[in-house]
């Protein structure tokens, strides 16, 4: 080529296009491909789920924590729940706590353990309660969990999730005693392994029918996939689809 | 064959980087005040209205409300994005001044070196604030993300390049300009799925 000619035009792309090219396809590849295989193997499942037989993780079994049931458990609406996510106290404050008025006595709410790491005081909380669970008091101390959420959950700040877990223990020990129970069994209870397996037990069986993040709904064995982020829309769609099994 | 040649083509990309750059601070610099001035809005609809809900505030995770309320949006003492509807107006006059011939002396490149480094590094504080201690994404506040990385990047370009010892440099670094934006966005973008993982994958 003439050294002469100031403005030849570039052969081709420069090392600076090829590798910005690269980085740009690597990442939406990656990326793209972590969430696509999520929710193909979410969709699997849920084939399984839909084809008749409804898994026996996604059916209230003789030793599920309910917040309401009914005869023959016809409708069954299985959570998975993390009493530390910032989602699950929305969805509790805007969905759940609804429907389980609304829908008392005609649908079966099974709620399962299904701690996330990253929520630093969601174990404690599990275990607390399950252990009332222990004593009969499973839904109160779920209600009393989510409805002081700020207290414990949050830091003193307001700023964040909270991870002080002597003073969520505090918080904790309170609510035991308001809502009736045997401190000292409380404590054992918390404490135990058998709570502790009993926790482990269901983040396997969430892991078994595809659960990667909290809250997350099964109506009758199949999935509830909300279509919008808005709590009020969610709500509406999961009404509907429980409407829809009765 | 095309070797004799790099001198000058690389001289001609990155007289056309320097062109690009008054163009990135014109559009990029009005995104920014678009976006500051948008945060501004909406603080005022809080103020006039407690019961306000931000436009942007969509749940519990895309939310400027939770973001505005916090204590490190007035990092000064005064809401942030005030500093935001400022700088980006200048950033956006000096963009308009250069492509209608202004031709910046080195001290008025290091002026703007010095403010866009400082917008970086601000811009990545409240990305680690906003992903690790308030994990919560603001929409508004994202938008002045994405527009702050390349303009102080392509800055910096310039002012490598504008100065003597600083040239060959620079000249070796604008050659790789997109690569490097582009893996610093992904980077980020990266960090944010991580850190909502939870929340993504709920999506889908």
């Amino acid at each position: 080529m003439p050294r002469s000619s100031p403005n030849i035009p570039r052969r081709g792309l420069s090392p600076n296009a090829i590798v910005t090219i690269v980085i740009v396809v690597v990442a939406v590849l990656v990326i793209g491909g972590v969430l696509l295989f999520n929710r193909s193997s979410q969709r699997d499942d849920e084939g399984g789920a839909g084809s008749g037989e409804i898994p026996a993780e996604l059916r209230v079994q003789p030793d599920s924590n309910t917040l309401t049931t009914t005869p023959g458990n016809t409708v069954t609406l299985v959570e998975f729940l993390d009493f530390q996510c910032p989602a699950c106290a929305a969805y509790y404050e805007h969905v759940t706590n609804a429907i389980e008025t609304d829908y008392a006595g005609r649908i079966t709410f099974v709620t399962r353990n299904f701690p996330i790491e990253s929520h630093p005081l969601a174990q404690p909380a599990a275990r607390v309660a399950e252990a009332a669970a222990k004593q009969g008091k499973y839904r109160e101390m779920y209600h009393t969990l989510y409805d002081n959420y700020q207290d414990w959950a949050i830091s003193e700040d307001g700023e964040q999730l909270s991870d002080d877990e002597r003073r969520a223990a505090t918080f904790f020990d309170r609510y035991a005693t308001e809502i009736g129970l045997d401190l000292d069994r409380f404590r054992a209870d918390r404490d135990s392994a058998a709570v502790q397996e009993r926790i482990d037990a269901d983040q396997a069986a969430g892991q078994q029918v595809g659960v990667t993040g909290t809250p997350t709904f099964f109506v009758n064995g199949k999935r509830f996939h909300p279509s919008s982020d808005q709590v009020t829309d969610v709500d509406k769609q999961l009404r509907t689809m429980l409407d829809e099994a009765m | 064959m095309a070797h004799g040649m790099t001198g000058e083509m690389a001289g001609d990309t990155t007289g056309g980087l320097t062109r690009a750059t008054a163009w990135l601070y014109v559009v990029g610099g009005a995104i920014g005040l678009a976006g500051a001035g948008a945060l501004i809005l909406e603080r005022l609809a809080v103020l006039a209205d407690p019961d306000y809900v931000p436009t942007c505030s969509i749940n519990p995770i895309i939310s400027c409300g939770s973001v505005m309320d916090s204590a490190q949006a007035e990092a000064f003492g005064f809401p942030n994005p005030l500093i935001g509807v400022a700088a980006f107006a200048v950033v956006v006059t000096v963009g308009v001044a250069r492509l209608a011939g202004f031709a910046p002396p080195y001290w008025f490149q290091l002026g703007m070196q010095v403010g866009t480094t400082f917008g970086v590094v601000f811009i990545h504080w409240l990305i680690a604030t906003s992903l690790y201690s308030l994990h919560a994404l603001c929409p508004y506040c994202m938008v002045v993300w994405v527009v702050t990385i390349p303009i102080f990047w392509y800055t910096t370009l310039d002012t490598l390049r504008a100065g003597e010892r600083t040239r060959a440099f620079g000249e070796r670094l604008a050659r790789y300009h997109s690569t490097v934006l582009a893996a610093w966005y992904v980077v980020i973008i990266v960090l944010v799925l991580v850190e909502f993982w939870d929340y993504w994958s709920t999506l889908f």
